[in-house]
């Protein structure tokens, strides 16, 4: 029997002298471990920041850090079920009858994909919200505060600072607004990509236009939207680090005090480093978690 | 309104100031995105597996925490090795644009590779081409014209991400918006305005000529 061959036979075959360079790359590979863990080693036994507390070794980052992480993951996880509520909301006016609400829809999903992230946040926080708290005395910590009063469990909000909770709040409304609209595009394509007869053979089994939407079109469109919908978190993730500009502490606004404080330039540096692979941990675990999802739950009806 | 007209003239100044930003990274990510889909496609490991790292670090941390580390990590470093001239946000902005896009460049030019028919590649070995000669004069021509939408796509995404320059205080678009908003007594959502319809004067255009040539190219295909 003959095997497929993958590879013609014609093709050129690598040089062996260059093939050496492997064995070379796996011995720096295991240097270059071994030297960070003896640079590590090196500032873990060395104070590195003079607090008012006293100092503040690198093993007290670990645990910030993860703290922080926390509230990332919270803040993205709240944007993210609010931008589902937004992508649906678009989606709808986009596959809507009536032409106003598609041009509503169109004109939300032009502005936002057109524009900056960072330049809406700015838009909301501090242009939207301090005219809405001068001409309407529009205060969100109250707003949430009354609510959760509403269910009576308000002692959830109650030890948080009312002043921060203001750039936390925008901040989350602009994360959201910003990623709804990439949402509706996705909502849309899921439902347009459901087979046209999919939704003919429904009618004429007998059922509405809603009950087809609703138990034949949504199911499928969904199975579909799932990979991009977890993509965009992830990208959700790494777009909420533009809240630190709000002044919101949260992951990324730690790494940058922990590395302002310090005088050495170097450990300055590798405070950073530390931080952007700290983050590409918690990014690409998400990742690789989202794929393996995927392959698990991918298998249709 | 009265904040408008004395604003505009160096709300277009930034404008074009993120242009040239965008111009000079754009290229710079294309040659390293090149460069590093070759050594990601490469059967060595010691080429492909840094390449690999490159990319998967640079697409899964934010922006921000790249420009800090470039600008405030390595900034803080070339004081030390009497560089400090490059220590400014044209040289971080223009170097972590550039980097950054380099890693999803890298993906664009594998995709659009990958989709050249295999049987092309075959041909030129059974005629006789070397590995270089059936990469840049076989499968390169071909994938050009499949990687440009997605390339003008990054274009834009890379003059939206370009505000992010206003964090280390360089010049464009949107610092010298943050600045006209903190001068300004009055209500500010007018100078937000403007900066947001200035970012879509230069995108939307952009992106209309990206689908009107994507509508040509499928329809040729």
């Amino acid at each position: 029997m003959e095997q497929t061959v993958v590879r013609p036979d014609s093709e050129p075959k690598p040089r062996r002298w260059l093939v050496m360079f492997d064995y070379l790359f796996y011995l720096l590979l295991l240097l270059a471990i071994v030297g960070l863990a003896y640079y590590m080693y090196y500032y873990l036994s060395t104070p590195l920041i003079v607090t008012l507390t006293g100092k503040l070794p690198m093993v007290i980052w670990v645990p910030i850090l993860l703290q922080k992480t926390g509230t990332t993951l919270f803040i993205s996880l709240v944007s993210m079920v609010l931008a589902t509520v937004f992508g649906f909301i678009g989606a709808a006016g986009r596959l809507s009858r009536f032409a106003p609400f598609r041009w509503l829809a169109a004109i939300y999903v032009e502005v936002i994909r057109g524009t900056p992230i960072l330049v809406q946040l700015l838009f909301w926080y501090f242009g939207v919200a301090q005219i809405l708290s001068i001409s309407l005395n529009f205060d969100p910590y109250a707003l949430i505060y009354n609510f959760m009063t509403l269910l009576q469990s308000n002692s959830v909000v109650a030890n948080i600072d009312a002043s921060l909770f203001d750039a936390f709040f925008w901040g989350i409304i602009g994360l959201s607004f910003n990623y709804g609209a990439y949402l509706t595009e996705v909502f849309r394509s899921g439902v347009e990509s459901v087979d046209r007869g999919q939704a003919e053979a429904a009618l004429s089994l007998g059922l509405n236009s809603r009950q087809t939407m609703r138990r034949v079109i949504l199911p499928q469109a969904l199975r579909i939207t799932l990979p991009p919908l977890t993509n965009y978190f992830i990208t959700l993730i790494q777009d909420s680090a533009l809240l630190s500009i709000l002044g919101v502490t949260e992951l990324e606004q730690q790494i940058s005090a922990l590395a302002v404080v310090q005088n050495n330039s170097n450990i300055k540096l590798f405070i950073y480093v530390f931080g952007a692979l700290y983050y590409f941990v918690v990014c690409f675990s998400l990742a690789l978690l989202a794929r393996f999802l995927e392959s698990r739950f991918s298998k249709a009806y | 309104m009265d904040s408008l007209q004395h604003w505009w003239q160096p709300f277009l100044v930034g404008a074009f100031d993120t242009l040239i930003y965008c111009v000079i990274s754009f290229p710079l990510a294309l040659l390293l995105g090149l460069l590093l889909c070759v050594m990601k496609g490469s059967r060595f490991t010691w080429l492909s597996t840094p390449a690999r790292i490159f990319i998967e670090v640079f697409r899964s941390t934010p922006i921000i925490t790249q420009i800090f580390l470039v600008y405030y990590g390595f900034g803080a470093i070339l004081v030390n090795y009497n560089l400090s001239q490059f220590d400014n946000a044209w040289v971080a902005g223009i170097l972590c644009l550039g980097l950054n896009y380099a890693a999803y460049e890298a993906e664009v030019f594998r995709a659009g590779f990958l989709s050249v028919e295999r049987g092309q590649t075959e041909a030129a070995y059974s005629l006789g081409f070397s590995g270089g000669q059936n990469f840049w004069r076989i499968v390169f021509p071909q994938a050009i014209p499949l990687m440009t939408p997605p390339f003008v796509n990054d274009f834009i995404y890379m003059l939206k991400d370009s505000a992010i320059i206003s964090v280390i205080s360089g010049t464009e678009l949107t610092s010298i918006m943050q600045r006209a908003t903190f001068l300004s007594s009055s209500n500010t959502v007018p100078l937000y305005l403007m900066g947001l319809a200035l970012y879509l004067v230069m995108s939307l255009p952009i992106s209309y000529v990206a689908r009107f040539f994507e509508r040509r190219l499928r329809a040729a295909l």
